[in-house]
């Protein structure tokens, strides 16, 4: 399972990551790509209505092309004992109960799934299939809806809004989001092979395969370890695979009915669909300060889409909680349940549309107090406790990120009046806003593998969805043992190795390498062990104190080599298995990761256009283990900052419950030309809290706050006040 | 996709003979094929044209023939094109994408079909796509769609910028049909308005194959411009896209073109307009002065009103590019 | 999907009828033209010979196979990607006589005697080509997905000499879309394998 598996013997390795040579070669294997044999295919139907019940599917035309093995509807599936009846289906909050319900919640909710013999024919038959509907009225807007639907409390409310009800300085506005959608570049996909009765193996895409494992033991009721999950290489995630959805349970379901291996990969316009989107948005920001700049109170409510089947809380006013020093505080938010598909987590949830909003407000209010936006937030920061619970922060530097990002972006050089910069028809100006996450940590386990020549290979279930974990791991590995890069292996993705928690929310990094940090140390403990019997003052020796290198184990000047000590212990391979987790330091402190955006924009006063000139964004993620991938990362998460502000947009028509245009030439996200050449910097001072490392998660701060940054420019540049995301070329031109 | 066979005719008479409406002709595949996936064309057979069409451009005095069969990419980057007809060069290049490019043929680009979601998605209602069945986008999500030209049945545009170009420098398109005959179809009657037969993009005589297409000799080669304002930089569709060509005396306009994409369902001359700077002094004032013209014309539909100033700007900036071009 | 009311049967006779009766009415023809679009068409089994990455491969695909789904599912030629598959991403690019297309939208049958490269076949044996090491090295990628396409991409923006500025390499590589944003890393890469 390891990256180099199916490789050939490289002379020549190029400084990189440690899966390098598996993507550039294109030798490593995503989901579909594994070959299993005697397995056939399968392609969803999705529902030509939004709302209604099933009356009758017909599937005669389909089972008519050749090739055809079977097709599974509500009326035509394995029995799953997790979806027995209602009351089990309610109990496995499993959302939506494919192939186990006539009813329908949104267009293009699977109804069926062909399953044939190849990949053609299985499109082409699934094409074939029709259903009849009692057909229910369908809601699918979000606009018209969320007026009716009353918000409450998100937290405690903090001082009152009748005290700040007379500050000199006020603004209110509202701020909205379209549906934004992750669309990974792997579309979501599964092969799914029963092995025996019980036992399942699944190569899926997801990003996590402990929880993939856990979801289905307990749908199938089956020991969690009888399901392999298989993960290795996945194709980009944003939030998209940290849920387990009904397309990949279909897959089992099919491969169960049909006794054979089962691959289901999603088309692009089944991904707009079935793995979830940002929900649109609506906000309501008001803020006050007095004349000096000092905020007075804050006000935000917020509410986002939701489906009828199931809800989802994105979380949208936590950020306003955390950031500033507010006295008076009062957030509110609601859910609009519509017949829709279930939106999810997409990068910087709820923090990233949140940060939108109050960082507009904010840059709003500076213009009003005449006060640079820079100052004004410096001025205001709750840099030393988290105001939510009073703790002190672990570490928090975003003061410093914010002075530095001005610098490198020359803020210097920004017209305080809007409009003031001109190069012919374009408009120049300048942008800033911040963001911040909270910094967390899960359990996670780790293992390593030594052999005979002092090569070890470090393990663990979780997966690595681009972030560079894998990389980490091994730098971790060498920092905390002593061993050569060239000497360390690393594996991943698989629900075979030690259990750890999925890679999302920007926990991957800071859960694992705490595991990693205690697994070496376990190693050095166990060779340690091993040494004593050769050498006594190796008996006291703490893991601080052992060194490791390629060829042998010291304490204090007492060197072993591992050849000896493999003869001498008569030793096949060493293994040690650590875990590590949250503890106590979570009460003492609050832990968060920030980050600093700032922007150059032009904006063409003819034609609307905006082009971003120069993007800047300073990052606190604690220390940084591998900043090549940590600045790739950061450059990549401010690429969808520009997606999202300019062109990301999923509209949907009312009258049909619809989506409209569903695929990549309809849905822009930033493409090269989009995004200019990003300049990203660390703070990397380590977090000594937080875990062994000191280093704190920084993929979703990179998008948090960026699309707000560019709303700031636009404005500073044309005096327009775009609150309505993405600000498109028209918007600019109507404004 | 629905099953077809797969043949390669070869020759021309032999291909015309062959095809009917359930046969379709393949170059570079590059919209068929994402129509038939989307289960929009469904033919029974393809013939694979790629070694029957010309791939040459061939120069003469009076003008040049590009051959149908002429990969955009290569058309893009030939000599004679570039000295003479840049603007067909720098329409091609704003369009699609590299690789799209390098297997596009130019017979093909004239018939590329519109990307107007409706249609492109089958469980809505699309009258070119299902006659009868309405137009979706007409009160719907019609930002990207027609603001001239328009039908109550259809509001949908041509996707093309090479169009654009071809129709500003009067193209013609030479095509053979059953008869065997080669005519000529001048640009400007080649795509049609939807009226109430939006399943017809064009006037392409029935099983006819396009062979080449000329462009007569110009001197819009100094002072052109192709302008394309679209939702992100590259490999997007335009929101609208200007071709401008002057022929200058002085500072006088001696003869001006000027056609735009994304605004109708074909590739729409602004005649008035032109003729309007026939004669003026080239200066901002000028072109201010035509694109008002221009926009008298546009009706908007509820949602894409932004084409008025977008397409206001857009002319003035492609024509004051002229100068410098 | 419309709805079928006739029998398969009907179909099949009638429309072989009418390809031999060429004087039925237009209103008739017209009327089976309808009926004959429901058919359900036997697959079209095509055996030719393709060059993938210099080696010789005898094909035998339905016609429907694109080029896309022939190496990544018959040839297990994976590396290759699909994103789309509709001709939006760019991950599936290949070379095809030394210029980059979409295998997505290419049909396999279509190139026969064409000489075919994937990512597969751009590395010497184990030495990598510049552009693999400039990706590896610049940290050109992030989940890899993107990545064959945007090598065979980046490989032939060099070739095309499309290499002059950033501008110029980010506008001939957008039609490789990257949903991480490696696109520094990628640029980077160009601009070293171009120098």
């Amino acid at each position: 399972m390891g990256f180099f598996d199916n490789q050939p013997d490289i002379q020549h390795i190029p400084e990189g990551r440690i899966e390098g040579i598996a993507k550039v070669t294109g030798s490593g294997k995503y989901a579909a790509e594994y070959k299993v044999n005697n397995q056939c295919y399968g392609v969803l139907v999705g529902s030509s209505v939004a709302a209604g019940t099933i009356k009758s599917i017909s599937l005669d035309d389909a089972k008519q092309v050749a090739g055809v093995i079977d097709i599974l509807t509500h009326q035509h599936k394995p029995f799953v004992p997790g979806f027995a009846d209602e009351a089990k289906i309610k109990e496995a909050h499993f959302g939506l109960p494919i192939f186990y319900t006539d009813k329908i919640y949104f267009k293009g909710q699977p109804i069926a799934m062909v399953i044939a013999e190849t990949l053609e024919e299985a499109t082409y038959a699934a094409s074939l299939v029709s259903a009849d509907y009692t057909i229910d009225k369908a809601n699918v807007d979000f606009d018209k809806s969320h007026p009716g639907i009353a918000a409450s409390n998100t937290g405690k409310e903090r001082g009152s809004l009748d005290s700040w009800s007379n500050v000199p300085y006020v603004t209110e506005a509202e701020y909205t989001i379209q549906n934004e959608v992750h669309n990974p570049m792997e579309m979501h996909a599964t092969i799914a092979q029963w092995t025996s009765d019980d036992k399942l193996k699944l190569y899926d895409k997801n990003q996590g395969v402990n929880n993939v494992q856990r979801t289905f033991a307990k749908l199938w009721n089956i020991p969690t370890g009888n399901i392999e999950v298989i993960s290795e290489f996945v194709g980009g995630g944003f939030g998209s695979g940290l849920r387990v959805w009904p397309h990949t349970f279909a897959t089992i379901m099919a491969a169960r009915q049909v006794k054979r291996p089962v691959k289901l990969m999603l088309t692009r316009p089944q991904m707009f669909l079935l793995v979830g989107y940002r929900p649109a948005s609506w906000q309501k920001i008001k803020i006050g300060a007095d004349s000096n700049g000092q905020f007075a109170g804050i006000w935000h409510i917020a509410k986002h889409s939701t489906s009828v089947y199931e809800n989802f809380e994105d979380g949208i006013t936590r950020i306003t909680r955390m950031v500033y020093k507010f006295s008076n505080l009062k957030t509110e938010s609601a859910i609009v349940p519509l017949n829709l598909s279930a939106p999810t987590w997409m990068r910087g949830p709820g923090d990233c549309t949140g940060a939108f909003a109050v960082e507009c407000a904010i840059d709003e209010l500076s213009y009003q107090l005449k006060q640079d936006p820079v100052e004004l937030r410096l001025k205001n920061l709750a840099i030393e406790k988290d105001p939510e619970n009073g703790k002190t922060w672990s570490t928090n530097f975003l003061n410093e990120g914010i002075q530095k990002g001005a610098t490198m972006i020359n803020w210097k050089n920004r017209q305080p009046v809007p409009g003031q910069e001109t190069d012919g028809d374009w408009k120049i100006g300048y942008g800033m806003a911040v963001g911040m996450w909270g910094a967390g940590r899960g359990k996670a386990g780790a293992s390593i593998k030594m052999q005979r020549d002092g090569t070890i290979t470090v393990r663990t279930a979780m997966t690595d969805i681009g972030t560079g974990t894998g990389t980490a791991m091994q730098n971790i590995a060498h920092d905390f043992t002593g061993i050569s890069k060239n000497n360390i292996k690393v594996e991943l993705g698989n629900s075979n190795l030690p259990p750890a928690p999925s890679q999302g929310g920007s926990t991957g990094l800071s859960s694992i390498s705490g595991a990693v940090v205690a697994t070496c140390e376990a190693l050095k403990q166990k060779l340690a062990g091993y040494a004593s019997l050769q050498n006594d003052v190796y008996k006291d020796a703490l893991a601080k104190d052992i060194l490791l290198s390629d060829t042998g184990i010291s304490y204090k000047a007492n060197f072993i080599s591992y050849a000896s000590l493999w003869e001498k212990n008569n030793l096949d391979l060493v293994e040690a298995e650590a875990s590590s987790g949250p503890g106590e330091e979570r009460q003492k402190f609050s832990f968060c990761s920030s980050a600093a955006h700032f922007c150059r924009v032009r904006v063409h006063s003819k034609t609307g256009k905006v082009k971003i000139d120069k993007m800047v964004c300073v990052v606190d993620g604690g220390k940084i283990v591998n900043e090549k991938a940590a600045a790739n990362q950061v450059s990549g998460a401010a690429a969808g900052g520009i997606g999202m502000a300019l062109m990301e947009e999923q509209p949907v028509d009312t009258r049909y419950g619809s989506l409209v245009g569903n695929d990549l030439a309809g849905y822009h996200f930033a493409v090269n030309a989009d995004s200019p050449i990003v300049e990203v910097a660390f703070i990397n001072k380590p977090d000594v809290n937080i875990n062994p490392t000191g280093s704190k998660g920084l993929g979703e701060v990179g998008i948090i706050g960026s699309a707000a940054a560019i709303a700031n420019a636009i404005y500073n540049a044309t005096g327009k006040r775009l609150r309505n995301l993405p600000i498109t070329p028209d918007k600019i031109l109507q404004a | 996709m629905r099953p077809f066979t797969l043949s390669k005719p070869s020759t021309i008479s032999q291909a015309v003979s062959g095809k009917n409406e359930a046969v379709r002709y393949i170059a570079g595949g590059t919209n068929l094929l994402d129509l038939m996936k989307k289960h929009i064309s469904e033919p029974d057979a393809l013939l694979d044209v790629t070694t029957l069409l010309s791939d040459t451009v061939q120069s003469a005095p009076k003008g040049i023939r590009i051959g149908a069969m002429v990969r955009n990419s290569v058309a893009a980057s030939n000599s004679d094109i570039r000295s003479g007809f840049p603007l067909v060069a720098k329409a091609i290049l704003a369009g699609a994408s590299p690789q799209i490019r390098n297997m596009a043929s130019m017979g093909g680009n004239l018939l590329q079909r519109t990307r107007c979601p409706y249609f492109y998605d089958i469980t809505m209602p699309c009258n070119k796509r299902k006659p009868g069945s309405g137009c979706g986008a007409k009160d719907g999500e019609n930002r990207m769609s027609a603001v001239v030209g328009y039908s109550e049945h259809c509001v949908a545009v041509h996707p093309s910028d090479l169009c654009i170009a071809l129709a500003a420098l009067d193209a013609s398109v030479i095509v053979t049909g059953k008869d065997q005959k080669a005519i000529a179809i001048p640009f400007k009657d080649f795509h049609r308005l939807p009226g109430s037969t939006p399943e017809k993009d064009n006037n392409l005589p029935e099983n006819a194959i396009i062979t080449s297409i000329d462009i007569p000799a110009n001197a819009f080669n100094k002072n052109y411009a192709y302008l394309k304002v679209r939702d992100r930089d590259s490999y997007a569709f335009a929101l609208v896209s200007v071709a401008a060509a002057l022929q200058l005396d002085g500072l006088r306009i001696r003869e001006a073109r000027l056609a735009s994409g994304g605004v109708a369902h074909k590739p729409w001359r602004w005649y008035e307009a032109e003729q309007f700077l026939k004669g003026k002094e080239a200066t901002q004032a000028t072109f201010s002065q035509a694109a008002d013209i221009v926009i008298k014309e546009i009706k908007p539909l509820s949602n894409n009103g932004f084409k008025l100033p977008m397409l206001k700007g857009a002319i003035e900036v492609a024509l004051q590019n002229c100068l410098t071009a | 999907m419309e709805k079928q009311t006739y029998s398969r049967r009907f179909f099949l006779t009638t429309s072989s009828l009418l390809a031999t009766f060429a004087f039925i009415p237009e209103s008739v023809k017209a009327f089976y033209s309808n009926v004959k679009k429901l058919v359900i068409r036997p697959k079209e089994e095509l055996r030719f010979l393709v060059t993938i990455n210099k080696k010789k491969y005898r094909i035998n695909a339905d016609s429907r196979t694109t080029l896309l789904d022939l190496v990544r599912e018959q040839l297990q030629l994976t590396g290759t990607k699909k994103g789309c598959d509709h001709g939006q991403c760019g991950a599936c690019t290949v070379h095809v006589d030394g210029q980059r297309v979409l295998s997505c939208l290419t049909l396999a049958a279509m190139v026969q005697d064409k000489n075919v490269t994937t990512i597969e076949g751009l590395a010497d044996g184990d030495k990598l080509h510049p552009m693999q090491q400039a990706f590896i090295e610049c940290d050109g990628f992030q989940c890899g997905y993107c990545t064959p396409g945007q090598i065979m991409s980046a490989v032939a923006c060099v070739n095309e000499g499309h290499t002059g500025s950033v501008e110029e390499i980010k506008e001939f590589m957008s039609g490789n879309l990257c949903r991480c944003g490696a696109y520094n890393g990628i640029v980077e890469s160009i601009q070293k394998v171009a120098r």
